[in-house]
């Protein structure tokens, strides 16, 4: 066990913040995907903001998308440690390399993993940002119970004609492709019966319904398909194997989000103590117990992710990766709480001519509230590593 | 950060824990309990022989130490663990098993001039006493033979260490040590009560996972209720969290690096908090037969509770780390 890098990582380091001061906007320092970020675009989420597309195409051209990744995919054959790094300076700094997280997080990897030559080809696109990708999984009635998703897909000819809904689709109205989960066996096992197809947003019969969430922003959409025609060419894998991929779609999201969610802690736990400072609020022997016990937390989180990850590097599994989403989650949740509360009556104040702080940790707040929801609910990952990592027999 | 362990930290914790299983008996935990001289075997034959890790990385230390707290060893080794190392400050080495007096009446190792020193666990099992005095500008330490200072027992949840209130007012004082050099050994020594603390965490909730599998109620396994999965989870949670922060505190430590006082403060109140967690929910799970006195879980559960009060409970490590989080830090 030890604490530094070696030379040849640090200097990995040095390489990556040059590139980061040479090219990195003022915008992409937001901290989170946002879509309708661009104070000179429309605020409904339907186009990416031209800073966007550019550090995104930026961070690919120059082998800075996915550091692991061969140059062709936008990297350069990076070492899992030297990705640790790079995450973490990207994290430190809150900045996103892209605006739509699907494309390069959920799709690429997916097409790489599953798809034939010609739907691999369509990965380097996704990855740098070029074409938009919604990814079609939650339906009403298929949530946390993905596998119950009723999106029928019938084969007819040379095609599939589709019909169902989505909702919680991410970046739908920006989209032009859409990997969306169907059902082509009715009468198989739930989980037996799925398919993965690519989906063209501008088919005839596909209408994205823009869904406003409870911050005001309109970030995920409903996408209703109606006798939609897709070539036999867009299914992704075999048919009624689509399971299997949305079991590393759920991966690709999570591998490397622990260096985010503790980043973000540990930039809102440090934020907190400086409010504090600054507020004459730092002699409060309650306040400062509170902040040590969440102080410590965000530590040993930190801690535990480079523990998963020293597993994880050597090829092994790392359960301990399994707690990082549930638990940065949560406790990003109680550290905005926490700074909420140190604001007395002034909790509910988001005015900046009344409010000290702006109401930025009431935004911060509703933000974070969907983290212990998106990406598998807190409730489903309790379910996972009880059963995965504990060990525990599955309920009824 | 590289927590990927050597080879030979491995075999370290790999012996540690076939040699804790094959000693530390169900009823040879009972006869210390009933007699703590009967646990001297165990440091006669086994563990003085491992005394050498007190002087080497405390990352080997934590790794053997944890494998005695999931043993709940009783005896005279953990004592003189902490007792090698406040030694080791004045530059001294033990003449065999020892045990540390230094803290006031609340506990805490603060060096004090007092004649009457608080909580010296296994006082009555050791050869020597370390005895602290002075101050904390200026401690001192001394090393006399045990038999030399009135040692009074004082009654303990943790049966399997007990602790003593030991008068040393007839020993001369003892050489003075560099403030920062009794800091670095306070800091070793609250690793070592920390990785004890995992040790005994880890046995709790892998017990209790265990015969979550196995008890069976309305008709199957109670590990099956999500009630009690979730319970379960949460416990894991903190006791990962707080083992992840042990071992970067151990490192920190070996590394005399910048960060490593508000790290052992931080790993020793986690330490604490989530070995009790374990033992609170260990003991929902096993229910009745987990509240008897023939069931091993509650030699573990004192041992949390009291891991966590000696050399002060969690709330004072916060405390501390709350004054270098809030009056001395400049910056991240």
């Amino acid at each position: 066990m030890r604490l530094s890098f070696s030379a040849e990582d640090e200097a990995f380091r040095d390489q990556l913040v040059a590139f980061i001061h040479e090219h990195c906007p003022p915008e992409a320092y937001g901290g989170r995907d946002f879509i309708g970020s661009d104070p000179s675009g429309p605020d409904d989420g339907t186009r990416i903001p031209d800073w966007a597309r550019d550090w995104q195409a930026a961070l690919f051209d120059h082998g800075w998308m996915i550091p692991s990744n061969p140059a062709a995919l936008g990297g350069r054959d990076a070492t899992p440690t030297q990705t640790l790094i790079y995450l973490e300076e990207l994290a430190a700094r809150g900045i996103s390399r892209s605006v739509h997280f699907v494309g390069y997080a959920i799709v690429g990897p997916s097409l790489l993993e599953f798809g034939s030559e010609e739907q691999k080809a369509l990965a380097p696109a996704a990855i740098r940002g070029d074409t938009v990708w919604c990814a079609g999984m939650s339906e009403p009635n298929a949530g946390s119970d993905l596998a119950n998703l009723s999106t029928r897909a019938i084969e007819d000819g040379d095609h599939f004609v589709v019909n169902g809904q989505k909702v919680w689709t991410s970046y739908a109205m920006a989209a032009s492709r859409c990997f969306c989960y169907v059902r082509t066996d009715p009468d198989a096992p739930k989980h037996k019966g799925i398919s993965a197809l690519i989906i063209d947003m501008d088919s005839p019969g596909v209408e994205v319904r823009p869904l406003r969430d409870m911050t005001g922003r309109t970030e995920f959409a409903e996408v209703f398909l109606t006798d939609v025609v897709v070539p036999k060419s867009n299914l992704v894998g075999e048919r009624n194997d689509g399971w299997r991929i949305t079991m590393g779609a759920l991966g690709h999201e999570r591998g490397g989000l622990w260096v985010e969610g503790v980043a973000g802690c540990q930039r809102a736990v440090d934020d907190i103590i400086a409010m504090i400072q600054r507020r004459g609020r730092g002699k409060d022997p309650v306040v400062r117990r509170r902040l040590a016990e969440l102080y410590s937390q965000v530590r040993g989180l930190r801690a535990l992710g480079y523990k998963g990850f020293a597993s994880f590097a050597r090829g092994s599994s790392a359960p301990e990766h399994s707690f990082m989403k549930l638990a940065t989650s949560e406790l990003r949740r109680t550290l905005c709480e926490a700074a909420m509360d140190l604001q007395g009556a002034a909790l509910a104040v988001t005015d900046p001519e009344v409010s000290e702080e702006r109401g930025r940790w009431q935004e911060a707040f509703f933000g974070l509230l969907a983290g212990t929801i998106g990406g598998g609910t807190s409730e489903i990952q309790r379910n996972v590593i009880a059963q995965r990592v504990l060990g525990l027999p599955r309920g009824r | 950060m590289d927590f990927t362990l050597t080879d030979e930290q491995e075999m370290v914790r790999e012996t540690a824990r076939s040699l804790f299983a094959r000693e530390c008996t169900a009823d040879f935990l009972r006869a210390a309990w009933d007699d703590p001289s009967s646990a001297a075997v165990l440091w006669d034959k086994q563990l003085s022989g491992w005394m050498e890790l007190a002087a080497g990385d405390v990352v080997d230390l934590m790794l053997f130490v944890e494998e005695h707290g999931r043993a709940v060893a009783p005896g005279a080794f953990f004592a003189s663990l902490l007792a090698a190392q406040v030694a080791a400050a004045a530059g001294r080495e033990l003449a065999g098993s020892a045990s540390v007096a230094v803290a006031g009446a609340d506990g805490l190792w603060i060096p004090h001039e007092g004649a009457t020193k608080h909580f010296v666990p296994s006082a009555a099992e050791v050869d020597e006493i370390v005895v602290v005095g002075g101050s904390p500008e200026a401690p001192t330490v001394a090393l006399v033979p045990a038999a030399r200072v009135a040692r009074v027992p004082v009654d303990q949840m943790d049966g399997l260490r007990r602790q003593f209130r030991v008068d040393v007012s007839g020993v001369e004082a003892g050489e003075p040590v560099d403030p920062a050099t009794w800091r670095h050994a306070v800091e070793r020594a609250l690793v070592t009560c920390a990785a004890e603390l995992i040790g005994v965490g880890r046995w709790l909730l892998d017990a209790s996972v265990e015969y979550a599998k196995e008890r069976v109620q309305f008709g199957r396994p109670i590990g099956s209720f999500q009630g009690l999965q979730w319970e379960l989870v949460d416990a894991a949670l903190e006791l990962e969290r707080a083992a992840a922060a042990v071992s970067y505190a151990a490192m920190c430590v070996d590394a005399d690096d910048a960060d490593r006082h508000r790290a052992v403060h931080g790993a020793k109140a986690e330490a604490g908090l989530a070995a009790r967690a374990c033992a609170r929910t260990g003991l929902q799970v096993h229910g009745g037969i987990g509240y008897t006195w023939e069931h091993d879980l509650h030699f573990r559960l004192r041992r949390a509770y009291a891991g966590d009060a000696f050399m002060g409970p969690s709330g004072y490590h916060h405390d501390r780390l709350a004054e270098l989080l809030f009056d001395e830090r400049h910056g991240p």
